[in-house]
C-alpha cells in the first residue's frame, strides 16, 4: 500500500473548478447518470444475457416444438389455428404466457433493483457518492422501465418475425371473421403493444416490493405470485368492476383489437388501472425509500 | 476557532431505533484540517454518527452541518467533497475492484474516472488484483478498496469508520501515514476506532461516546490532563518488598496483578521516581510496560468497560 506515498489531487471548491473538475448536474441528469450505470451493470448480468437470448430464439424453438406434434393448444385464443396459420404462433404464445411470463420478466430486474443494494450492503457505499437519493431512486426505476420496455418491444419483434416466417395466412379473429395478412401483422404488434401498459405496472410493483422488503426473493417471487393470484381471481366469479382493477386484466386488453367489430374499453381502462396502479406503486416506493435508515440500525 | 466554519457541527443530534437511543443529544464540532478520533464501546453509537454525518441515517432531532450547512441548505451538495465509508466498506462481489471504482466514479460525475489508476496503486491493489471481481477481495483488501473509493471525491472531509479493521500490520502503519499526510495537506479527518494508540498518535482532538452520549470531547491534550493516572505493568526482582515500599506512597498504588507481577497506578513523573527509589532499596525492575495510557485510562473510567470487552 503506497497511499501516503504522493500529495492526492486536492478538492476543488464549486467556484474555482477547472475543466476538469466535477460539475453538479441537476436532479434529471443526475437520475440519467445513475440510470445508465445501471443499464450497464444489468447488462453484465448473466441472467439479463439469458432472458434477453431467449426472447431471440424463444419463438423459434416454440415454432419448431410445433412443428414437431400434431396437437395444438386448443385452449388458448388462437391456439387451434397454430398449425394452419403463421401469425397465430406470436398470438398463442401472447394469450398462454402474457399474464404470468411478462411479470416475471419485469420482476427480475424491478424486484431486485432496490434489494439487491440490501443484500450486497452496497446501498451506504452509492449513497456515498455525489448522487441524491432522489437520482438513484429514478434513476434505477427508470433502468427497470427501460427493461421493462425493451423486452416487450423485442419480444414484439421476435414473436412477429417467427410468426411471418411460419407463414403469412390470413388470421381468423376472435369473431371468426377473416383478418388479411397485413392487417393481421399490425394487429400482432397491437396485441403484443399493448402489454406495455400493465409491464409498467407490474415494474412499479415489483420496485414497491423491492425497496419495502429490501428481500430480492420476495421482489422477485412477489410479483410473480401476485400475478398469478390476480390470474387465479380472474376465474372466479367476480363483479366486472373488481375484474378491470386488477392489474392482470390489461394483458388480454387485446382480445377487442380481433373482435368483430374491434372494442376497445377494455384497453382504454386497463390504461387507467394501469396508470393508477403505476403512480400509486411509485408513490409508495418513493414515500418508503426517501426515509429509510441505510445500515447502523 | 472564531470566524472559521466547523468542518463539522453536530448540534443535540438524537436518534432513536425504536426503543433503543443511538444518540442522545450529541454535540460534536471538528475545525477544519483536524484529525478528530471517535471512541466508545460498541454500541456506543460511532457508527450511527458517521452514518448521519454521510446522511445514511436522518437524525430525529437536532441539527448536523457539514461546512456550515445542514443537508436541507445544501441539497445535492451536501457530500461534495466528502468521502470515506461506514463499517466495512461493501463494493459489487460480481465486479472487480476496477469496475466498482468505474461505477462510483461514474456516480460522481467530473474527472473522477481520470483517478482511478493512481487510486489502485495508492491502495497497492494494482495488477491482477485490480481484475478480480471482489468477492475474493479479504477484509484488509475491501478497506484498501474503501480508501482508493474515498479518495477518487478528492476529499477535503474524510468519514472513516474503523479503516484499520482487517489490514496486516504494513496497512495499519501505512495508513497512518496517509492519513498524517491528509491531515497536512488540510484534510478533515473523522476516525472512528477501538485502537486508542492510533487515535492518540494521530487525532489532534477526540469525542468518546457511550451509550449514545458524549462522556468527554476536546483537544488530545486537554483530555489527557483531565486523565486518570496511566496504569503500568511491572515485573521486579521483589514483587513485596515493592508494595511494601508503594503503600506509604499516596501518588503511587501498587497491587498484585493475577497474571503475575504488579499493575501501578501512578504519573510519569512519580514513576520515574518510583524506580528511583526501587534501585535505592536493591529492587530490581526487571519489566515496566504502560498498560493504560493515559486516554486509555479515561475511556475505561467514562464507560466502565475493561480493557478485554473494548479489545476482544
Amino acid at each position: 500500500m503506497t497511499l501516503a506515498a504522493e500529495r492526492w489531487p486536492a478538492y476543488v471548491e464549486p467556484g474555482a473548478r477547472d475543466s476538469r473538475a466535477v460539475v453538479r448536474p441537476d436532479s434529471i441528469a443526475g437520475a440519467l447518470v445513475v440510470w445508465r450505470i445501471e443499464l450497464t451493470k444489468l447488462s453484465g448480468m448473466i441472467q439479463i444475457r439469458a432472458m434477453v437470448l431467449l426472447s431471440i430464439i424463444g419463438p423459434f424453438l416454440v415454432l419448431g416444438f410445433l412443428n414437431l406434434q400434431s396437437a395444438t393448444p386448443g385452449d388458448t385464443p388462437f391456439g387451434q389455428w397454430v398449425h394452419a396459420i403463421g401469425l397465430a404462433i406470436p398470438m398463442t404464445i401472447l394469450g398462454f404466457g402474457a399474464q404470468w411470463i411478462l411479470p416475471a420478466i419485469t420482476g427480475v430486474v424491478a424486484g431486485d433493483i432496490y434489494s439487491s443494494e440490501d443484500h450486497y450492503g452496497t446501498w451506504k457505499t452509492i449513497l456515498t457518492r455525489s448522487r441524491t437519493r432522489g437520482e438513484l431512486f429514478a434513476g434505477k426505476f427508470l433502468a427497470a422501465v427501460t427493461w421493462a420496455v425493451g423486452i416487450v418491444l423485442l419480444l414484439t419483434v421476435t414473436d412477429l418475425i417467427a410468426g411471418l416466417v411460419a407463414g403469412r395466412e390470413p388470421v381468423v379473429g376472435l369473431g371468426g371473421q377473416l383478418v388479411p395478412a397485413g392487417h393481421a401483422t399490425w394487429l400482432v404488434a397491437a396485441s403484443y403493444l399493448s402489454q406495455l401498459a400493465p409491464m409498467l405496472g407490474f415494474t412499479a410493483l415489483a420496485a414497491l416490493l423491492s425497496v419495502a422488503t429490501r428481500n430480492s426473493i420476495a421482489g422477485i417471487g412477489g410479483t410473480v405470485v401476485i400475478a398469478v393470484l390476480f390470474q387465479i381471481v380472474t376465474l372466479a366469479n367476480m363483479p366486472a368492476w373488481a375484474q378491470q382493477v386488477l392489474l392482470s386484466t390489461p394483458f388480454m386488453a387485446w382480445h377487442g383489437f380481433w373482435g368483430a367489430p374491434p372494442y376497445y374499453g377494455p384497453f382504454l381502462w386497463g390504461l387507467v388501472t394501469c396508470a393508477a396502479w403505476f403512480a400509486v406503486c411509485t408513490l409508495a416506493a418513493w414515500l418508503i425509500f426517501r426515509r429509510r435508515t441505510i445500515g447502523a440500525a | 476557532m472564531t470566524g472559521v466554519t466547523a468542518a463539522v457541527e453536530v448540534r443535540g443530534v438524537t436518534k432513536w431505533f425504536g426503543e433503543t437511543t443511538a444518540l442522545d443529544a450529541v454535540d460534536l464540532t471538528v475545525s477544519p484540517g483536524d484529525v478528530h478520533g471517535l471512541l466508545g464501546p460498541n454500541g456506543a453509537g460511532k457508527t450511527t454518527l458517521l452514518s448521519a454525518m454521510f446522511g445514511l441515517v436522518l437524525p430525529d432531532e437536532g441539527t448536523l452541518r457539514l461546512f456550515g450547512r445542514t443537508r436541507a441548505e445544501a441539497g445535492a451538495q451536501w457530500l461534495d467533497g466528502v468521502g470515506g465509508f461506514v463499517e466495512t466498506p461493501r463494493f459489487y462481489p460480481y465486479l472487480s475492484g476496477r469496475r466498482n471504482l468505474a461505477v462510483l466514479a461514474g456516480l460522481d460525475g467530473g474527472d473522477a474516472a481520470t483517478l482511478i489508476d493512481d487510486a489502485l496503486k495508492r491502495a497497492g491493489l494494482t495488477g491482477p488484483v485490480s481484475r478480480r471481481k471482489v468477492r475474493g477481495y479479504s477484509l484488509g483488501m475491501r478497506q484498501r478498496l474503501g480508501l482508493a473509493a474515498a479518495m477518487l471525491r478528492r476529499p477535503r472531509l474524510l468519514i472513516l469508520d474503523e479503516p484499520a479493521n482487517g489490514m496486516d500490520p504494513a496497512g495499519i502503519r501505512d495508513l497512518r501515514t496517509a492519513l498524517r499526510r491528509l491531515a497536512r495537506d488540510g484534510v478533515t479527518v473523522v476516525i472512528s476506532s477501538h485502537d486508542m494508540a492510533q487515535i492518540e498518535e494521530i487525532c489532534d482532538s477526540a469525542t468518546i461516546l457511550s451509550e449514545g452520549k458524549v462522556l468527554a470531547a476536546g483537544r488530545l491534550d486537554a483530555l489527557r490532563a483531565s486523565a486518570p493516572d496511566p496504569v503500568w505493568r511491572m515485573r521486579t526482582s521483589d514483587d513485596p518488598g515493592t508494595l511494601a515500599l508503594a503503600a506509604p506512597l499516596s501518588e503511587v498504588k501498587a497491587a498484585s496483578h493475577d497474571d503475575g507481577g504488579l499493575v501501578v497506578h501512578a504519573a510519569k513523573e512519580d514513576m520515574d521516581a518510583f524506580v528511583l527509589a526501587l534501585g535505592k532499596a536493591d529492587i530490581a525492575v526487571r519489566g515496566l510496560d504502560l498498560d493504560r495510557t493515559p486516554l486509555e485510562a479515561l475511556f475505561f473510567q467514562l464507560t466502565g468497560e475493561t480493557k478485554a470487552e473494548v479489545n476482544p
